[in-house]
């Protein structure tokens, strides 16, 4: 029975019902799939603070990230935004007072006129040649669904808004209308449109929300070394917020042009990787449905998987080389807009093949053993660390038993080019009349490589027992030159019960020269670019400091394409150089380049990783100077000038000596 | 295949720390590898087992080697200054392995590398040192396996069961740690047998490297020549005899042992 006050034309009336229909078959296939993440093992979300913060996380953090692609966002927008909205209220149509309204029809229209726009935007980015990093398969015929839908529900309700004056277009529109929406529906719970209602989810129940706080949320989650499996072995090991994150991607192939392993031929593409986690998840699965850029140079894996199966392995979905060609730069976590951590789920799969199979690259055995027995990853000597400093003074804190700030050595100092960087420091911190101390031989590893190779046993032991350290002296803060250790000792030491203060070399040299502690002369405009470590820039969202400090030398600061936040990895994180996972290039060489082409002939870094990989590259490149290397001339060069005129004044009001 | 490893107190050449020793490792590997090989499957359990033995008062690190392949591990608690041999040489003998193996020498703790000798001749078992490949015998019963020599040369060898064998360090690198597996393995601690030795027989020095012997015809002569006796392989003055009849061999043995005054008659 039609009710009273007619709809403004049958057809539209029909729309209504069709959007119904279909938004029903979309809940359905949405619940099916939703049905699937309740093998991951289940956490305590808070649904009700995430359901308010949607919106804000939605139009904000995730707009954040999409606006930095403007076509990608516009397109999104329109698509988006005119999709839900148009189809949203012609569904309210069904409200006899509403659907009765020509006006409303009219909004509708334009409403369904944006999505349409969307939808060409979208074949635009894809026909006549779609972009390497986006995915083919049934994401090359989303534009003509996309199109298709709102053209026919376009012209339905334009129709309807006036009056029914075209109904030989109107039928044939509702068919259009059909054909689309049916394609867009049936693509919810594998294709495309998966993205919309798990994306949605993942950001209400996201493993991280601090990271929607402006919170620096990057440390890793404690493993209870007690459980009876350790780290993730299937999917259903996963928790359940983690695989709803996987089923969120949307194949937009960001992660894949950021990660630096990609781009160096080895075998890892973290949108694949995120695609095998995703499609691991439902019974008798397989790979094959993937229709985006493979991983380099694939090793041949047996592609398939369950929720109960095994996920890593030649005879499962992902080979073992792609789990360990992860540097953990999280650039990819970066670029994400949809919000997914894929370092948490490597590190997670990481720890499963080492603590539980033993099962990590040849290369990566020894570091790790030498650390269970020495403490260090090279088996040398803890006392030998200060070796570097020979002919300086080097205060031990166990001498005072305080110090106003206790230098953390880390690993680079064992190293010959970073012990130069370390004699820099030291110098600079005499000359600035800094009261600090260092452990000498009660300093251990921090722990940084084992648990980025999924030793969480042997991290959670050195955290323990260097925070055991940490307790008997009494300092304000930790200086660093070492962002791993900054990270490790700043954050993730928090969760066993170490809180300090860590300060980066960089951090602190700055309010050195800007309190005027260290005076420093012009480093007369050297052109200079600088290296963001990942685990500053990145994990630490520490960027401004480091170039601050630089703008101060009086040098000439230019930029690389990709610096900042959004910087590229130079290939020595999360223990990727003693994995060793062979690819085409070396990662450093790729950044080198990049250095190179800004025209710079120094490349400023401020981390050991950065400094030991960079200065491995051969051939004609920059000078690779770590910032302290920098200041300490800078200092030197100011003294220099100083002294000169000096000597100047001297010699002006010195008497002329009398000739003999 | 019965396979009993045997693990000393070993500690971390720098460090200094209890660590177990390298080359027992390794033959935890190489004990692996023969069983899973003669089983011709993955499982390393099902055609054979594998034992650790340690005779000291405490497993310490040992029970990491449980995390590096070994399944199960004895320490027969002994006191610190007890010799372990009596505990060893009884717990061995009273069950039976097809094969023993040990490092061929410890790492910082008693690592004199006679123990495997002393325990051979306790057990009436042949020895065979330094292997550093071990695989399935052309026969039921041995084994057959390649032995380390100076300068990279290798020797391979058909042994028959049972036997002792010490491993060198050459053999493949241990299997890496699995802390899952260490937390799975079992240790069982039994009495061993109490054997305090006199005090005071062993002396013990700060270890120094020995330093190197320069050919006697360098000594004196030009710098070039002395580098080169210092650096190229410096020939003991034996004589190589391939595949000898075993008088000639004993003959030739005698004769050099009389020739650098070991034997006098
Ligand atoms: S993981 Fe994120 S960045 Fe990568 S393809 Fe998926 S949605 Fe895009
Ligand atoms: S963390 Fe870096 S190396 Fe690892 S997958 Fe992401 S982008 Fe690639």
């Amino acid at each position: 029975m039609i009710p009273p006050g007619p709809p403004a034309t049958p057809a539209a009336f029909c729309l209504s019902l069709v959007i119904l229909s279909l938004a029903g078959l979309a809940l359905a296939l949405a619940a099916r799939r939703a049905r699937l993440w309740c093998v991951g093992r289940g956490v305590r979300v808070e649904w009700v603070r995430g359901l308010l913060a949607l919106p804000k996380r939605y139009l904000v953090d995730v707009h954040h990230v999409v606006g930095r692609d403007p076509f990608a966002a516009r397109m999104h927008a329109l698509a988006a935004g005119g999709l839900l909205g148009g189809s949203g209220l012609a569904l309210l149509a069904l409200i006899p007072t509403l659907g009765g309204a020509r006006l409303y029809w009219a909004v509708i229209a334009l409403a369904f006129a944006g999505a349409l726009a969307g939808g060409v935007m979208v074949g635009r980015r894809r026909y006549p040649t779609k972009p390497a990093r986006l995915s083919g398969g049934r994401f090359q015929i989303l534009p003509f669904l996309l199109t298709a839908y709102a053209a026919g529900a376009m012209l339905v309700a334009f129709d309807a808004a006036l009056g029914g004056a075209l109904p030989a277009l109107a039928w044939p529109a509702l068919a259009l209308a059909v054909i689309g929406g049916l394609g867009l529906a049936l693509q919810v719970d594998r294709g495309p449109m998966r993205h919309a209602f798990a994306g949605a989810t993942h950001l209400v129940i996201h493993p991280r929300p601090g990271r929607f706080e402006g919170e620096r949320a990057t440390d890793l989650v404690p493993l209870d070394l007690d459980a009876p499996r350790l780290g993730v072995a299937t999917p259903s090991d996963f928790a359940v917020n983690r695989l709803v994150g996987f089923d969120a991607c949307i194949q937009c192939g960001r992660c894949e042009i950021a990660c630096p392993a990609f781009a160096a031929g080895q075998p890892l593409n973290p949108k694949r990787l995120i695609q095998d986690l995703a499609a691991a998840i439902q019974p008798n699965a397989a790979n094959a449905a993937y229709k985006g850029s493979p991983y380099p140079n694939a090793r041949a894996v047996a592609g398939i998987g369950g929720p109960d199966l095994p996920l890593i392995g030649a005879g499962a979905m992902i080979h073992p080389d792609t789990l360990w060609s992860c540097t953990t730069c999280r650039a990819c976590v970066e670029e994400c807009p949809m919000m997914i951590e894929h370092v948490d789920a490597i590190i997670d799969l990481r720890r499963y093949q080492t603590l539980e199979l033993g099962a990590l690259p040849a290369k990566a055995s020894p570091p790790l053993m030498e650390l269970r027995y020495a403490d260090e990853p090279g088996g040398r000597a803890l006392a030998a660390r200060t070796d570097f400093a020979a002919g300086l003074t080097l205060p031990l804190i166990s001498a005072t038993g305080r110090a106003e700030v206790l230098l953390w050595l880390g690993e680079g100092a064992y190293e010959l080019r970073y012990g130069r960087t370390l004699r820099a420091l030291v110098t600079l911190l005499h000359t600035a009349g800094v009261d600090f101390a260092v452990l000498g031989p009660e300093e251990r590893d921090c722990g940084d490589l084992a648990r980025r190779l999924g030793d969480e046993a042997t991290f959670q032991r050195l955290a323990a027992e260097n925070i055991a350290t940490l307790a008997r002296y009494s300092f304000t803060r930790i200086l660093t030159a070492d962002p791993h250790a900054l990270h490790a000792l700043r954050n993730e030491y928090r969760a066993f019960g170490g809180a300090y203060e860590v300060i980066h070399h960089t951090a602190l040299l700055d309010e050195l020269v800007a309190g005027g502690r260290l005076t420093v002369g012009a480093l007369h405009e050297a052109r200079v670019t600088y290296h963001d470590p990942c685990y500053l820039g990145r994990y630490n969202g520490e960027i401004d400091a480091p170039r601050r400090l630089l703008d101060r030398l009086g040098l000439a600061r230019l930029e690389m394409e990709r610096a900042g936040k959004r910087s590229m990895c130079c290939g020595g994180g999360g223990g990727a150089p003693v994995s060793d996972i062979e690819g085409e290039r070396r990662i450093p060489d790729i950044r080198m380049a990049q250095a190179a082409a800004t025209g710079a002939g120094i490349v400023a870094v401020a981390c050991p990783q950065c400094s030991a990989m960079l200065d491995g590259v051969t051939g004609e490149r920059p000078e690779v100077n770590d910032i302290a290397e920098l200041v300490l001339m800078a200092v030197e060069a100011g003294r220099a000038k100083a002294a000169r005129k000096d000597v100047a004044r001297k010699d002006a009001s010195r008497p002329p000596e009398p000739v003999a | 295949m019965r396979i009993a490893i045997l693990l000393s107190a070993g500690r971390h050449a720098v460090s200094g720390r209890p660590a177990p020793v390298s080359v027992e490792l390794q033959a935890i590997r190489l004990a692996r590898e023969l069983i899973r090989q003669m089983a011709g499957e993955v499982d390393g359990n099902a055609a054979g087992d594998i034992t650790g033995f340690h005779a000291g008062p405490d497993a310490g690190p040992l029970k990491d080697a449980l995390g590096h392949g070994l399944p199960r591990l004895i320490q027969l608690s002994i006191g610190a200054q007890d010799d372990p041999l009596p505990s060893l040489a009884a717990a061995l003998g009273a069950e039976r392995f097809d094969l023993v193996l040990a490092g061929r020498s410890g790492q910082g703790g008693e690592d004199a590398g006679l123990l495997p000798y002393a325990l051979a001749r306790t057990l009436g078992l042949p020895i065979v040192a330094d292997a550093c490949a071990l695989a399935a015998g052309p026969q039921h019963g041995t084994v057959s396996l390649e032995q380390a020599l100076p300068r990279g040369a290798r020797r391979r060898l058909t042994l028959r069961l049972p036997a002792l064998v010490t491993v060198h360090p050459a053999a493949p690198a241990p299997l890496p740690f699995a802390f899952a597996a260490m937390r799975r393995g079992m240790l069982e601690t039994r009495e061993g047998v109490p054997a305090p030795r006199a005090a005071g027989e062993v002396e013990e020095r700060a270890y120094r490297a020995r330093p190197k012997l320069i050919a006697k015809s360098a000594a004196g002569a030009s710098a070039t020549e002395r580098l080169k006796a210092a650096t190229e392989a410096a020939s003991s003055g034996g004589r190589l005899i391939v595949d000898p009849a075993p008088e000639d061999a004993a003959r030739a043995i005698l004769a050099h042992l009389r020739q650098i005054g070991v034997l006098r008659d």
